[in-house]
């Protein structure tokens, strides 16, 4: 029993770009150092040992690590709140909230638009956005049957090119969105980085996962005491 | 080719069903032939409901929790609406409380057949799903917690899973919490964030209740531990007994089983909601689903405690059943001869004499063996 749980190591999902960037405080304070490329966004390796022998690392798309972690692929893993709203897998934990990568996902129109009418007037909006399942919820809650135009980046471009006339998104000091003409109506949600972890993992490995859960809880309080998080 | 137009083909089936071909319906018929042995021995008694009844007998009592999950239909000739089971135990318990409430106490009963639930839209899964259960009827003991669970060990160590392991919640705990403070919005956003472990969802929709609800996010793991984190929790009176009954069954299922893996969530609340008292799920090291629920619940008003095992899920992880040695013989033969080679695990294919060579239409129809001269031959590849 305890020989198979030995030989197969713990995956973590770690998302690339600016969440990855801010975990690494957190990360070094775990004491698992992943192999020197895993940090590195220009390596090509997808798969990295880490000084644990019974964990391993994968790096993923920041939407895909929801999906990696909820499918069992990965044991546990880091992902913004978003995703996890978004895709709302059964499967999925969110024991720990890791306080990084804080921003907040809002609905945005062109400026001046509407006249200062909310977009909760019209019963139906058409919304450009890479969250189809959040803007569609968020919509229906005030009665409106959102049309989604679903796109993966730069939607601030949709109002203006009169694709749509409201845009669903990540908003972090909100440059991109003046910078184009937009300004935040509403917030959906806060968001701020998560530890998340598969339900089966959890319930048939309850020892290894809990003490790695352990794990990042205290290096988050150590990371928060010396200030590196924001 | 990709091609906007292209037709789904004729023989495609509904999202959630499948075909299963000789190997895999002949491993299911044969585990689930194991499993129900197991319960026979143990005193189950096999009933078989039917698959459809009345929405208002199905879906009344117990079976509220069934409603969203039941496909219906309407009865052409009494024009009533039926529901297609989603699950069998509800049935069983109103076998127990109508049919069969003469009968003396503990009733030990047991079921296997197939369900259809309706899913979950957006995620495909299966929708037919077969069932094989046990019920025991009348005692309300930690006693019988544990012999609901050591049946399901045993079952599954039959079929050669290792590291089966149970996990014990007890979700009245949760509800009785939510139900007395949460209405509407409220009580939805603290039910997710709960279902999700959500820890800072959980601190922000708690409310009175965020810090112990907190206390029980974290007091999830092995058994031992779990119930230690759990002892030093500042429970209300009301829900002191359940905390107790928890530890009572952990005790109760170690005493009966020694070494068993026993895990405890007493956040967990997942399955049909007509459990009264500790919810069981079952899982193993090696497989990425739940093998089995079960749980505490009221049949009629009788106290009752059952498990349901998920066939298609433990077939996954069992030991793959040899597959019988297939011998081609005459059609016409020696009952004697034929009945020798079945009992020394054989299948006899019967030629029935279209093809000249007998070797040929051996390899032809997949055998490995040949009756010749009295005795199977095992053929060159």
């Amino acid at each position: 029993m305890t020989d198979m749980q030995a030989k197969t190591p713990l995956i973590l999902a770690l998302p690339k770009g600016r969440i990855l960037k801010a975990l690494r405080p957190v990360l070094h304070h775990t004491g698992f150092e992943p192999a020197q490329d895993c940090l590195d966004e220009s390596s090509r390796r997808l798969r990295f040992p880490t000084s644990s022998p019974g964990l391993d690392v994968v790096r993923v798309r920041s939407f895909d690590v929801a999906t990696f972690v909820a499918y069992g692929g990965a044991d546990i893993g880091v992902c913004g709140a978003d995703v996890l709203l978004e895709f709302d897998y059964p499967d999925l934990y969110a024991p720990l909230d890791l306080g990084i990568g804080g921003c907040r996902i809002a609905v945005a129109r062109p400026k001046g638009s509407g006249d200062g009418e909310p977009p909760e007037g019209r019963s139906r909006l058409r919304v450009a956005t890479k969250y189809p399942a959040i803007a569609r919820r968020h919509f229906a809650s005030r009665a409106i049957n959102a049309e989604i135009v679903h796109l993966h980046g730069a939607m601030e471009l949709a109002p203006a090119l009169d694709m749509a006339d409201v845009i669903v998104d990540l908003v972090d000091t909100g440059s991109t969105l003046r910078a184009n003409g937009l300004e935040e109506v509403e917030t959906i949600a806060h968001v701020t980085s998560r530890l998340i972890v598969n339900r089966i993992a959890l319930k048939t490995r309850p020892e290894e996962v809990g003490s790695l859960i352990e794990r990042f809880r205290s290096a988050v309080a150590q990371s928060v005491q010396k200030g590196e998080s924001v | 080719m990709i091609n906007g137009l292209e037709t789904s083909s004729p023989a495609l089936l509904p999202m959630g069903f499948v075909d299963l071909l000789p190997a895999e319906a002949e491993a299911e018929a044969r585990g689930l032939a194991e499993v129900m042995e197991v319960f026979s021995c143990h005193g189950y008694e096999r009933v078989r409901p039917p698959l459809l009844e009345f929405e208002g007998s199905l879906l009344s009592g117990a079976g509220e929790a069934l409603a969203e999950q039941s496909f219906r239909l309407l009865d052409p000739s009494s024009h009533r609406m039926m529901a297609l089971r989603p699950d069998m135990t509800t049935q069983i318990a109103r076998i127990a409380a109508v049919r069969m409430q003469d009968c003396p106490r503990p009733l030990r009963l047991s079921y296997a057949g197939d369900c259809v639930v309706i899913g979950t839209l957006g995620r495909e899964g299966q929708r037919q799903i077969a069932q094989a259960g046990i019920e025991l009827i009348g005692p309300d003991r930690a006693e019988a917690d544990a012999e609901v669970i050591a049946l399901g060990a045993e079952a599954l160590a039959r079929l050669g899973i290792a590291n089966v392991s149970f996990d014990l919640s007890m979700p009245v705990m949760v509800w009785s919490l939510i139900d007395g403070s949460f209405s509407g919005i409220e009580r939805e956003s603290i039910i997710h964030a709960l279902d999700r472990r959500d820890a800072s969802a959980v601190r922000e929709h708690g409310g009175a209740w965020a810090e112990l609800l907190l206390g029980m996010m974290e007091a999830v793991g092995p058994a031992s531990a779990a119930l230690e984190k759990l002892e030093k929790l500042a429970f209300p009176d009301m829900l002191r007994p359940h905390v107790e009954r928890l530890e009572a069954d952990v005790v109760a299922i170690l005493a009966r089983l020694p070494g068993a893996r026993l895990t405890v969530d007493p956040v967990d609340f997942r399955g049909w909601r007509y459990h009264t008292g500790v919810c069981i799920t079952v899982f193993a090291m090696h497989s990425r689903e739940e093998l089995g629920r079960g749980g505490r619940y009221l049949a009629g008003d009788e106290p009752a405690c059952g498990l349901t095992l998920n066939p298609h899920a433990f077939l996954r992880v069992a030991e793959k059943p040899k597959r019988r040695k297939r011998c081609l013989v005459p059609s016409i033969m020696a009952v004697e001869d034929l009945s020798s080679l079945h009992e020394a695990g054989y299948a006899t294919i019967a030629s029935l004499g279209e093809s000249g060579d007998m070797e040929q239409e051996a390899h032809h129809l997949r055998c490995s063996h040949i009756w010749k001269d009295g005795k199977p031959v095992a053929l060159a590849r």
